[in-house]
């Protein structure tokens, strides 16, 4: 199948493992992926004005208008965005967590099982929140690691708030929330918001944060992946 | 007053529409800003706006709000009580330099260019103690020269 890709700025620069799994993982599911020509940035969550922000998914929609129909949007933030300014349903706006359903792992090799491993789902705010935007299947991430005989752990963490998003306003709003998740949470924290894995990351010291790619690259059989 | 009305003109909402609210204060039970401070009610704000009353810049809730919608997930009627504070943070002029760099960098780039948003917010990081993370950072941030970045 073709989509249309929207990376969004953080998976240019300091999600750039995110992209690249996204786009390994795709490629192997035998889909195409092309980015949106000339995107701009969705805004994120730094405009107070609501017709602003919407503005700039309006934008970035208008450019894909003609080229895609179903959208890929790995940034929980910017699938957010886009989501809501399409108003009038005239794109599939897809998260890749949509995209890895049952027929997904029917197709997919498995070289590696996670036995003996524990891991943390953590999907953050966004992913979840509000419902009209929300992913379908909200527990994929729980469901993909017992699939390949993982140990899933952390219940009370997966849906509370990192602080990402204040990272840049005051870090110790940030400290405060991510390490309540870190307390809450057991082995290998799996994320997939850039946000929340920077948030995590800055203050997991030896804990492993890692993308949900990377744990499917690593079930396929990729080097190096976690 | 008119500060308010203006805040609540950014959003999708009236404010009258915030008449609707039960007063349960389900958001103030599940609120972040009560993990990091305590005693913050969303509840109590919606209902300041109501009756329009003044909201000042420096409340807990409005400083810190992360944007997290568990208050709109328990909310009876789904209130996006983070899209009115983000209105309000933008009205009342709470913007931190790197909220600034990130808005200078998308007007000039249409996109955000971490390097050039991190030079611009240098200062600010050095005085708020984030140096000590720059290597955790540089572990898997990906660097790309400007040119790649498209003027839109």
């Amino acid at each position: 199948m073709e989509y249309g890709y929207y990376p969004g700025c953080s998976l240019t620069g300091s999600a750039r493992k995110l992209d690249k799994g996204i786009r390994q993982i795709f490629a192997r599911a035998g889909h195409t992926m092309k980015e949106i020509p000339d995107w701009n940035c969705c805004g994120a969550f730094e405009y107070g004005d609501r017709k602003e922000l919407v503005n700039f998914s309006k934008k970035n929609l208008e450019k894909a208008r003609g080229h895609f129909h179903d959208i890929v949007t790995p940034c929980p933030a910017c699938y957010k965005n886009l989501k809501e300014a399409d108003e009038a349903y005239e794109f599939g706006v897809i998260h890749p967590l949509d995209v890895f359903d049952e027929s997904f792992f029917q197709w997919t090799k498995q070289a590696r099982d996670l036995a003996g491993q524990v891991f943390t789902p953590y999907y953050g705010c966004i992913l979840l929140r509000p419902k009209e935007t929300a992913i379908r299947n909200k527990t994929i991430m729980e469901e993909t690691i017992v699939r390949f005989g993982g140990e899933v752990a952390g219940e009370a963490a997966k849906d509370r708030c990192c602080g990402g998003n204040q990272i840049f306003i005051d870090k110790s709003v940030t400290e405060k929330l991510s390490r309540i998740i870190l307390e809450k949470s057991r082995g290998t924290l799996v994320v997939f918001c850039p946000l929340c894995h920077m948030a995590l990351k800055t203050f997991s010291g030896e804990r492993k944060v890692i993308y949900f790619t990377d744990l499917l690259l690593y079930i396929m059989g990729e080097k190096g992946a976690l | 007053m008119p500060q308010i009305d203006h805040a609540i003109e950014l959003t999708d909402y009236r404010r009258q529409d915030f008449s609707v609210c039960l007063g349960c204060k389900i958001c103030a039970s599940v609120c972040t800003v009560n993990d990091i401070t305590g005693n913050t009610n969303p509840q109590d704000m919606l209902q300041r706006i109501f009756l329009g009353k003044d909201i000042s810049a420096d409340e807990p809730l409005v400083r810190s709000c992360t944007g997290c919608y568990r208050c709109t997930g328990a909310c009876p009627w789904e209130i996006r009580i983070p899209d009115v504070i983000r209105a309000l943070r933008h009205e009342l002029n709470v913007e931190s330099p790197f909220e600034k760099a990130f808005k200078g960098s998308v007007s000039l780039f249409g996109r955000v260019y971490e390097p050039y948003v991190l030079m611009k917010a240098v200062p600010f990081l050095i005085r708020g103690g984030y140096m000590q993370h720059v290597t955790r950072w540089m572990e898997y941030m990906g660097f790309h020269l400007p040119h790649r970045v498209k003027r839109t």
